[in-house]
């Protein structure tokens, strides 16, 4: 049975916070439910990123997504 | 005052083009920060090696897309491109917009930005180049609110969808290039401004085989109007061409001397599949061996027209060289009506077939065109529901990619595999 939205977010904020990689492609969310279809996990992350809880990184050609405190601040970097 | 020496920048002005860098300077005048565009610029064409970082977390609330972080390496250096973020604009449907609209983008620019701009960039938005973090949200928050302006899309995001001028000035276009264009854009917001995908996906819409905004090279989806009766023809007006009295390609080349327009060969033998012949003083053409290239229309335009029975051919899977070296779309649907009646429904159903295939079987950072190669057309096909054509085969004799199921061939068939590599080794 699909997981319902709270626990596919837990399990998406999970899978972000214990990859060695700090930035995520919408693809590796996928394996977080395999029952649940990838425009359904594609809402539930950009829900994440609205609710403050993730942040999408982006290349300009590919957008990735990561917990806030494990991505690469450029702002401050460069300020 | 230049703030930086550049002699390599400086040989751009000389000869007779307009020169980015002449206009940087111009503009460094205004916003002294384009003065560090031009020495960073400078360096990297001594290093030969870019001095620019892209990619980042900016963006405006709620938004996944429009904004591209761009960031200088050496900002100390270069402190007014420290961050110098693009911002891009959905431009309106086949790029109509008054002077008034321009003038004030324009103008919120030079309050927010670095004043310069990209008319139009590749993707076919407005691009608004170099800016901080700090003025995205009052630049979006005017941008939305006074001018009415939507950002386009970046990243894994539905790219920003665009047509060629359509009805609107042409008279060969098959279809409503700009309603269908709005038309999606408006549909698809949320995967416009949010990331869907395992990577970009553009829509572009072209009203004849002419193709004015490149789809067919350009797009992951390739919208291209055609007609499936005859080419209507004028034959009274086939006769004024050949007589001079018209002039060929509408007078385009019409400032040197070509000589007598020569219907022959200027028009019969460029055909490509020589579908056309003269049949006395009349213009006969095998409609069944027409592939619309449109160069007998383009050369004759008062004597030929498409048909009456217009739609599009869709096609799918362009890419510019990125991995794999660019790539043309492949023809999928011959011919499908754009039914502004029905919102274009046949359309959006095509698209989210194609979108939940790619979503589940494309790899990270691989096209559709991509996905398609790697899988085969044959097994896209399938997935689409789409039985193959002659037409999908480009090659007959070196590519019959179509292989029959044993539970397609009467009898089926049995095979043994180490009976059979006996006599081919692999």
């Amino acid at each position: 049975m699909a997981l319902s939205t709270e626990e596919l977010e837990e399990a998406i904020l999970a899978k972000a916070a214990k990859s060695p990689k700090p930035q995520l492609y919408i693809k590796d969310f996928y394996a977080c439910d395999p029952e649940t279809k990838p425009r359904a996990i594609k809402n539930v992350a950009n829900g994440l990123v609205k609710q403050g809880k993730m942040v999408f990184w982006s290349s300009g050609s590919t957008t990735m997504y990561a917990l806030p405190n494990r991505v690469k601040d450029e702002e401050h970097r460069t300020a | 005052m230049p703030k930086h020496d550049t002699p390599l920048l400086d040989e751009l002005e000389k000869g007779p083009w307009p020169s980015f860098v002449s206009d940087i300077k111009r503009q460094a005048e205004k916003k002294p920060e384009c003065w560090d565009i031009l020495g960073q610029l400078e360096l990297s064409y001594e290093e030969k090696i870019t001095h620019w970082k892209h990619g980042g977390i900016v963006g405006v609330f709620g938004y996944g897309g429009g904004i591209v972080g761009r960031y200088s390496d050496m900002p100390k250096r270069f402190p007014g491109v420290a961050h110098f973020h693009t911002v891009r604009l959905n431009q309106p449907s086949s790029k109509f917009y008054s002077t008034e609209k321009l003038r004030a983008i324009c103008d919120l620019w030079e309050k927010y930005g670095s004043g310069m701009t990209n008319m139009h960039g590749s993707t076919g938005d407005m691009v608004l180049l170099g800016t901080t973090t700090k003025n995205l949200e009052p630049l979006f928050y005017e941008l939305t609110h006074d001018l009415k302006q939507d950002l386009g899309g970046s990243g894994s995001n539905l790219r920003t969808p665009s047509c060629c001028l359509g009805k609107a000035r042409c008279e060969w276009s098959c279809y409503d290039t700009q309603a269908i264009c709005h038309h999606l854009t408006m549909h698809y917001q949320d995967e416009i401004h949010r990331p869907a995908f395992p990577y970009k996906f553009k829509f572009k819409f072209s009203g004849c085989p002419n193709d004015c905004v490149a789809s067919i090279a350009r797009s992951d989806l390739s919208v291209i109007g055609t007609w499936r009766d005859d080419i209507q023809i004028d034959q009274a007006a086939i006769q004024a061409y050949i007589s001079g009295e018209y002039n060929s390609n509408a007078g385009a080349h019409a400032d040197r001397d070509w000589g007598k327009f020569d219907i022959e060969k200027e028009v019969l033998s460029l055909c490509p599949t020589q579908c056309m012949r003269m049949d006395g003083d009349k213009l006969q053409i095998q409609t069944s061996e027409c592939t619309r290239c449109m160069h007998c229309i383009n050369v004759m335009p008062r004597a030929l027209k498409p048909g009456k029975e217009q739609g599009a051919t869709l096609l799918v899977g362009a890419k510019a060289p990125i991995l794999d070296g660019a790539q043309f779309a492949t023809m999928i649907v011959p011919f499908i009506k754009i039914d502004p009646e029905n919102d274009f429904q046949e359309v959006i159903d095509f698209i989210e077939n194609i979108w939940d295939w790619w979503m589940e079987n494309g790899k990270n950072r691989e096209r559709t065109g991509e996905a398609i190669q790697r899988v085969g057309l044959p097994a896209f096909l399938q997935v689409m529901n789409i039985e193959p054509i002659p037409q999908h085969i480009k090659e007959p004799r070196s590519n019959p990619y179509v292989f029959w199921k044993e539970e397609e061939v009467e009898g089926g068939w049995t095979r043994d595999v180490r009976e059979f590599r006996k006599r081919h080794a692999q």
